[in-house]
């Protein structure tokens, strides 16, 4: 692999020319490689697309072409590395792999975006544009009651334990110990307290209240502590008694506070913002809050839990799944560091584009062997009770005679020792059970992870799913922040309060007709009077905000992540890179900017100076001054007015 | 080996066990018969490229197996397909009637703009037909289907379901109705239309308004 090394140092254009010589008399074994055509293809198009340096983009495709080449070579070459004995010790992925391993960071389920500190503020940005963050803040809120109130009141039983126990005489060495503990309850308590980050605004109420808490606890746990372990003698522990008692008690007027505050924001009838459950679950829920023994249940929000989870799985998951939101955080995840195969496989958006990737690479059967013996495996684990070891039998054969027998239609390479493994699972008494193809499916994952996947990521492919990620992301904002229709749903009349209406209805065919004008600058761009102003010109609105681009009233779509062609590449991913840079125009976008804006003063010059009834720019009438009388001309005649700079 | 191609269509194959899912992706792929077909374990995909419409585009194409137990491990490939072929068999009356789960399926876990097409297989087994092609083709009209009898046996029709099919997205895209670069559109741009791509921009600078005053 030493070719992949030489290609990280410099970068010339020549790179490709150079490879070539190279692929001829490294590998003598025919592989699919792109043709010496595609390559320049790729930089071309790869250039012209956000990104970082086409040289380093260049550098990277040509490298995926000898690695892949070498690599295949190195595969067909020597199948041992299938061995297991070859792994060695290949860290988390083949030591740690169970069929349990399913999850993708990429594709999530409720349950796990609610606890995914980074997933979570898409999910309530989402939900706050369909006016339902209610429902996550409360659930989020009442989450975290319910953790904190059991750690209070365990605190509490402590406490009252320690209340009761320390009116016998205790020896020094005991001493320390109940202080320590006191102390680590109460430093546990004083972590839970503090929400987990990434619950932007829902932690508000919770972390209020608690965090006064925290700090109310912090010093009275540090006094008992220090009384007990300086002086170890009995008669100084009623001092802490007092102390804890006074503790305690606080604890469960906290939980109480908290209780009542969530209650008075989301559930009684004069809430704001009131979440959807019956009367006789709220009637249930101020029975255990204002319960007989004066304590509060911390399980008192569990079943409205329940209920508010429902409704956000059936109701909003699926669309937010599908909305630009969660393709930010893909975003984040896939720019963010180290991709690990999990996030691929179990993703299938994701995975469309390795699947892709390995039928290129010739692998094809490795990922669908994959494919198939975990899923196999899967709904072998999920039959609970209900297991037929005939039919798993028969489904264990099948993929047998594909990939293991001497005869296989598909071999994989897999040694001796791991067929004769497969045999006898599958052959076991009363049939296979759900971790007959452990071994070579652990195999396949190494494998994939250590061959496949790097190249993968640094693949034409790979940049495509970001490509269109990032996409959806600037499709969707697009739509959303702009209401005003632009194209042919302008109402003619003018009137910009029809037109803002009219925009709202035809938002359907606003996003049809907002696609087309971001793809064919070539139509007629028409102009919505109204959005037109020439101070805008000298605004900066772009600063220091983080967004991927924006489409402003001509329709023109600036991006935000500019590529800077002159900058070499440097560490991180490419599109890590290209988020973080800002729009930094060399001299041909500088003067397409210009031209842009000029136009736009222009348009607008002659809007302010007419009375516009039409919005279209090809004819405008012209109010004579003197007579008021209408003069129907056209944009290009020379009565314009000529004072707007140029 | 290496193909280059316009576009990549994400398809499925979905439908009740026995239907001739496999044999009909394998006579699509191969032009033969698979004679000794086993039941598909989870999923399988194939590729092939096709010409549709003056373009090169790639199918890649998913085949779930339609046993029950399969059921929900297959669900999670649906997301993200541009286009299905909702297979039955029109000897098997079972196979027909269940047709509404497998749509309901389709319609709400793969994209919401999904281009289906029905297909009656088993198109040669004519005498043990129990399910007409009228009624069928009234079903598929109700539900804004395709519909199309095939012969995973004989080869009639499969290549003309699966070309129909990518047609009809291919004419959606060039509409503007369907766009390839948005995610879980069950489409990509193939490498030699990525210039495509950012033609826009080129064409932008040249159509600068001419301004004459």
């Amino acid at each position: 692999m030493s070719f992949f090394r030489r290609k990280a140092k410099g970068k010339e254009h020549e790179r490709p020319a150079d490879i070539k010589p190279n692929r001829a008399c490294v590998s003598p074994v025919p592989v699919n490689s792109q043709s010496p055509s595609l390559v320049p293809r790729n930089q071309h198009a790869i250039l012209e697309a956000a990104g970082p340096s086409h040289v380093a983009i260049s550098a990277i495709s040509a490298n995926m072409d000898s690695f892949a080449r070498g690599r295949t070579a190195i595969l067909k070459k020597q199948p041992s590395h299938m061995e297991a004995a070859h792994f060695g010790d290949l860290g988390r992925s083949s030591v740690n792999y169970q069929a349990q391993e399913t999850r993708s960071r990429l594709s999530k389920t409720v349950e796990q975006i609610l606890r995914d500190n980074v997933a979570i503020p898409y999910f309530i940005q989402y939900m706050e544009t369909q006016g339902a963050d209610h429902l996550v803040k409360f659930w989020l809120e009442a989450e975290s009651f319910r953790s904190t109130s059991w750690s209070r009141v365990r605190a509490h039983s402590l406490n009252s334990v320690k209340h009761s126990s320390l009116a016998e005489p205790a020896s020094p060495s005991t001493g320390r110990p109940d202080g320590e503990d006191l102390s680590e309850v109460t430093g546990h308590l004083l972590d839970a307290n503090s929400p987990s980050p990434g619950r932007v605004s829902s932690s508000e109420s919770v972390s209020s209240g608690c965090s006064k808490e925290a700090c109310v606890l912090q010093p009275q746990a540090d006094t008992p502590t220090r009384q007990v372990s300086s002086r170890m003698g009995t008669p100084f522990k009623l001092q802490p008694t007092n102390a804890l008692k006074e503790l305690s008690e606080k604890l469960m007027k906290s939980i109480e506070r908290d209780a009542v505050n969530i209650f008075t924001k989301y559930i009684s009838p004069d809430a704001a913002r009131p979440i959807p459950i019956t009367e006789s679950m709220r009637n249930d829920i101020v029975a255990k809050i204002c319960g007989e023994d004066g304590q509060v249940d911390p399980n008192c929000f569990v079943i409205a839990q329940s209920v508010v989870f429902g409704v956000m799985e059936q109701q909003h998951f699926s669309q937010f799944l599908r909305s630009h939101h969660f393709c930010k955080y893909q975003i984040e995840v896939l720019t963010s560091g180290t991709v690990f195969l999990a996030d691929i496989l179990f993703c299938e958006s994701a995975l469309f584009y390795f699947s892709e990737y390995m039928e290129k690479e010739e692998a094809v059967n490795i990922l669908q062997f994959w494919l198939a013996a975990d899923n196999f495996q899967d709904q072998l684990a999920s039959k609970k009770g209900q297991y037929d070891g005939q039919e798993a039998q028969n489904d264990a054969m099948i993929l047998y005679d594909k990939y293991f027998s001497l005869q296989a239609t598909n071999p994989l390479g897999f040694d001796d020792s791991v067929r004769l493994e497969i045999e006898s699972n599958i052959c076991r008494e009363g049939g296979p059970l759900p971790d007959c193809f452990t071994t070579p499916l652990r195999q396949a994952w190494t494998t994939m992870e250590k061959v496949y996947l790097p190249g993968f990521l640094s693949s034409n492919l790979y940049y495509k799913y970001l490509n269109d990620l990032i996409n959806s992301v600037r499709a969707d904002e697009f739509v959303g922040g702009n209401v005003t229709p632009l194209g042919q749903s302008a109402p003619l009349d003018g009137d910009r309060n029809a037109s803002t209406s009219e925009g709202m209805q035809s938002q359907q065919a606003t996003k049809k007709a907002a696609i087309k004008i971001l793809k064919n600058f070539d139509e007629a761009i028409t102009v919505d009077t109204a959005s037109l102003d020439p101070e805008s010109l000298y605004q900066r609105p772009y600063a220091g905000r983080m967004t991927f681009g924006k489409v402003n009233e001509l329709g023109q779509f600036i991006r935000e992540a500019e590529p800077e062609p002159d900058v070499k590449k440097s560490k991180g991913s490419m599109f890590s890179q290209a988020m973080k840079k800002w729009v930094q125009g060399n001299s041909d976008e500088a003067q397409e900017e210009m031209a842009w804006k000029i136009a736009k003063m222009i348009v607008n010059d002659v809007i302010h100076q007419t009375d516009y009834e039409n919005p279209y720019m090809k004819s405008t009438k012209v109010s004579d001054f003197t007579t008021g009388t209408k003069i129907p001309v056209s944009y290009d005649t020379p009565d314009l007015p000529k004072d707007t700079p140029f | 080996m290496s193909e280059t191609y316009d576009f990549l269509f994400k398809f499925l194959v979905i439908g009740s066990a026995g239907t001739g899912k496999s044999c009909l992706l394998h006579q699509f792929i191969e032009n033969k018969f698979k004679q000794d077909s086993n039941h598909t374990i989870g999923v399988e995909f194939g590729s092939r490229v096709v010409n549709v419409g003056g373009k090169t585009v790639k199918l890649q194409i998913w085949d779930t197996a339609g046993q029950e137990r399969f059921r929900s491990v297959t669900r999670s490939y649906y997301r993200g397909a541009a286009g299905a072929l909702l297979v039955y068999d029109i000897t098997s009356r079972e196979t027909y009637n269940a047709l509404t789960n497998w749509l309901t399926d389709a319609r709400t876990l793969a994209s919401p703009n999904i281009i289906i097409i029905l297909c009656g297989n088993k198109k040669d087994l004519d005498a043990d037909r129990e399910v007409t092609f009228l009624e069928a083709s009234r079903f598929a009209q109700e539900n804004e289907l395709m519909f199309l009898e095939t012969s995973a046996l004989t080869g009639e029709n499969v290549e003309e379901a699966f070309l129909k099919c990518a047609r009809t997205i291919l004419n959606k895209i060039e509409s503007g109705e369907l766009d390839p670069e948005r995610m879980g559109s069950g489409i990509q741009y193939g490498d030699t239309s990525l210039r495509q791509l950012r033609q826009p921009r080129g064409a932008a600078v040249q159509t600068r308004p001419q301004c004459n005053c």
